[in-house]
């Protein structure tokens, strides 16, 4: 028995506006096993637990972050917990990210999908993997995490639907961009754009779409996080089921987005 | 010490807490957080003749001390069953039951022929998934079909033959006295109750399904009752349950007449659930000096 469930204290709550919240938690054992790409299950006063991906982790002090968007009651009381409050936690769960392989990574996220997508290039530093974040937001005010993405990736390009940011639009238009020019070496410190360059992406459903579309198009292997509405988080519901390929046979299967997911290859994903 | 075995028609379980079908899994993923030789039991999760993907997702919404769920019977169909996961199950030391839900009385028929060649211990007859569209809850609604079903079910299996009980109905001791006058051992209820949940802004169902089951405490003080009703009703055992989440709620069920209980959404948020149960109904019998668990069974002492 490797039990996966604890009562871990807040350390920090760190307000960004209105909207965000990041809050710092603290287990040793979540920092020591966490993939970037997975989720931890917290609890709140609601029925059911919350889930978010892992934003951060430093091993150094055993602290972890996650990023909450303040949507309705649950997250509206994790936002709201002090320093020194206790949260009951199940992780880390699901199947994250996978950068074997990987000498260049471009991330694409939208919205509450830049939180975990940090924890990606945190990692992809650690391992030496060049780092291109693309980020997309509806607004300026809500453009979140820019000085954190700009501290640790080796390029940023920050979209806005309203403008006022690098690119107006979305982050699949600002991703569109950005292969043009790596295709022409313009940017990156590689010189091409092939298997080695990892597209991994964390948003709303219809930009992963877009960006498993335009990576397949160029040939780049893509890693799409899902989201799906979920019981347990630990795979004995079967509430959290997302429409996967299996390319071998053709068939279509409801895999577990807290087992087998919330990441899988772009390519398996029926949208 | 405190006797915790109890016993449905000739199976001893080790204690009165199953886990509930459909939420446990195969009891794989939830050997990281149990010691699943000391549960009473493990429903599997509902079984048809071939595998089943379910329904599409939204499958879940969050209710007020609840939850509803649209899952729709997805399982691997009783082949994988047989060859994947019940060697599986049978090697953790506990009682193990197969849930069958056929859409019709010959699936439910060939199921538990299939079944009765193999070790498991029980079969759990659901007569009462509200997430598909055919069979399952139609046979439960009416004690005519309950009638036939079980006892086609019964002629074709040894195996201890539970049946679960569907709340969506007008008058629940019927359709277990239906099903105890056809061979029944034992009578499980409640499944969950049909409900609903809307987003307002989007004017849409919450679940994909329209509609789905709800379960959870939302449920319990119905399932009380129905536990209460059923129990006075037949002679074989009943097993409780509808929104335990702690020991003492287990008891509650146990008073009102059953001789087990099944936990089912509690493992959902507490994955310790079962095994805290337990625990906890150790430590209140202790203190109440009751030597053994089945002493509990049916001493509600009403008005
Ligand atoms: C794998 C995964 C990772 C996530 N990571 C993050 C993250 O890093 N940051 C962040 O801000 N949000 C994240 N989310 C979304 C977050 O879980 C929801 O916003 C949150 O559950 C909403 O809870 P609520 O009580 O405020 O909203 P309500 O609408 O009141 O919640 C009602 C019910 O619906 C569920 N629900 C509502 N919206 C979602 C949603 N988008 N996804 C899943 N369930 C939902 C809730 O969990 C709850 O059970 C993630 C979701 C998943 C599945
Ligand atoms: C997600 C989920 C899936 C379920 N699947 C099944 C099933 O396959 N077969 C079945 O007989 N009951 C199923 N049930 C019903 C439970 O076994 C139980 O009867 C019901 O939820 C009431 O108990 P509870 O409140 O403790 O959950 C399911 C319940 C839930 C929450
Ligand atoms: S949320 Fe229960 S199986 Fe994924």
């Amino acid at each position: 028995m490797t039990q996966i469930e604890f009562n871990c204290p807040v350390v920090n709550q760190h307000r960004l506006n209105d909207q965000f919240v990041i809050l710092t938690l603290k287990s040793a054992a979540i920092c020591d096993t966490a993939q970037p790409g997975q989720f931890v299950n917290l609890s709140c006063q609601e029925f059911l637990r919350r889930p978010f991906g892992i934003m951060a982790i430093d091993r150094a002090t055993n602290e972890f972050q996650v990023g909450i968007q303040i949507k309705g009651k649950g997250t509206k009381q994790l936002a709201g917990l002090k320093i020194g409050d206790i949260v009951s936690i199940l992780g880390p769960l699901g199947h994250g990210f996978d950068m074997t392989g990987a000498r260049r990574i471009i991330t694409v996220g939208g919205g509450t999908g830049v939180f975990p997508l940090y924890f990606v290039h945190q990692t992809a530093k650690e391992l030496g993997i060049e780092r291109i974040a693309i980020c997309g937001y509806r607004s300026v005010e809500d453009a979140i995490l820019r000085d954190e993405f700009k501290a640790i990736a080796n390029r940023t390009v920050f979209a806005s639907d309203t403008g006022g940011l690098d690119v107006i639009g979305h982050a699949g238009h600002a991703l569109q961009i950005a292969l043009e020019q790596l295709a022409s070496n313009t940017i990156g410190s590689q010189p091409t754009l092939d298997q080695s360059t990892f597209i991994l992406t964390c948003g709303p459903k219809i930009m992963m779409q877009k960006v498993a579309e335009m990576a397949l198009a160029n040939g780049l292997s893509c890693q799409v996080s899902l989201e799906e509405h979920m019981g347990c988080g630990i795979g004995i519901c079967l509430v959290c089921v997302c429409k996967i390929k299996n390319h071998e046979t053709a068939e279509i299967n409801h895999q577990r987005c807290c087992v087998e997911g919330p990441v899988f290859a772009a390519e398996d994903v029926v949208w | 010490m405190v006797n915790t075995h109890v016993q449905i028609g000739e199976l001893t379980l080790k204690n009165p807490v199953i886990a509930a079908s459909g939420t446990f899994g195969f009891g794989r993923e939830m050997q990281q957080w149990n010691n699943l030789s000391q549960i009473g039991g493990i429903s599997s999760k509902g079984l048809t003749l071939n595998p089943r993907l379910g329904n599409d997702p939204t499958r879940v919404a969050e209710t007020a001390s609840g939850m509803l769920n649209s899952v729709g019977l997805q399982n691997p169909g009783l082949q994988a069953f047989i060859e994947h996961e019940l060697p599986f199950m049978l090697g953790l030391g506990t009682t193990v039951i197969a849930n069958i839900a056929g859409h019709s009385l010959e699936e439910n028929v060939q199921m538990a022929m299939q079944l009765d060649q193999t070790a498991v211990h029980a079969i759990e007859l659901n007569l009462s998934c509200p997430n598909v569209n055919k069979g399952c809850m139609a046979f439960g609604s009416s004690a005519h079909l309950i009638q036939e079903v079980v006892r086609a079910v019964r002629q074709s299996t040894t195996k201890p033959l539970w049946v679960k009980l569907t709340p969506n109905v007008t008058a629940i001791s019927e359709m277990a006295l239906a099903a105890e006058s056809a061979g029944a051992d034992a009578v499980c209820l409640i499944n969950t109750l049909l409900g609903m949940a809307i987003d307002r802004r989007s004017r849409r169902p919450v679940l994909r399904n329209n509609t789905g089951g709800l379960s959870g405490p939302a449920v319990k003080p119905v399932a009380l009752r129905m536990v209460w009703d059923v129990a006075k009703s037949v002679s074989i055992p009943v097993i409780g349950m509808g929104g335990i989440m702690t020991g003492e709620d287990a008891l509650e069920f146990m008073i009102a007449g059953a001789t087990a209980v099944q936990v089912g959404t509690a493992n959902l948020v507490k994955p310790t659930a079962c095994q805290d149960i337990i625990n906890e109904m150790i430590m209140i019998a202790t203190a109440e000096k009751i030597t053994s668990f089945s002493q509990y069974t049916g001493t509600l002492k009403t008005w």
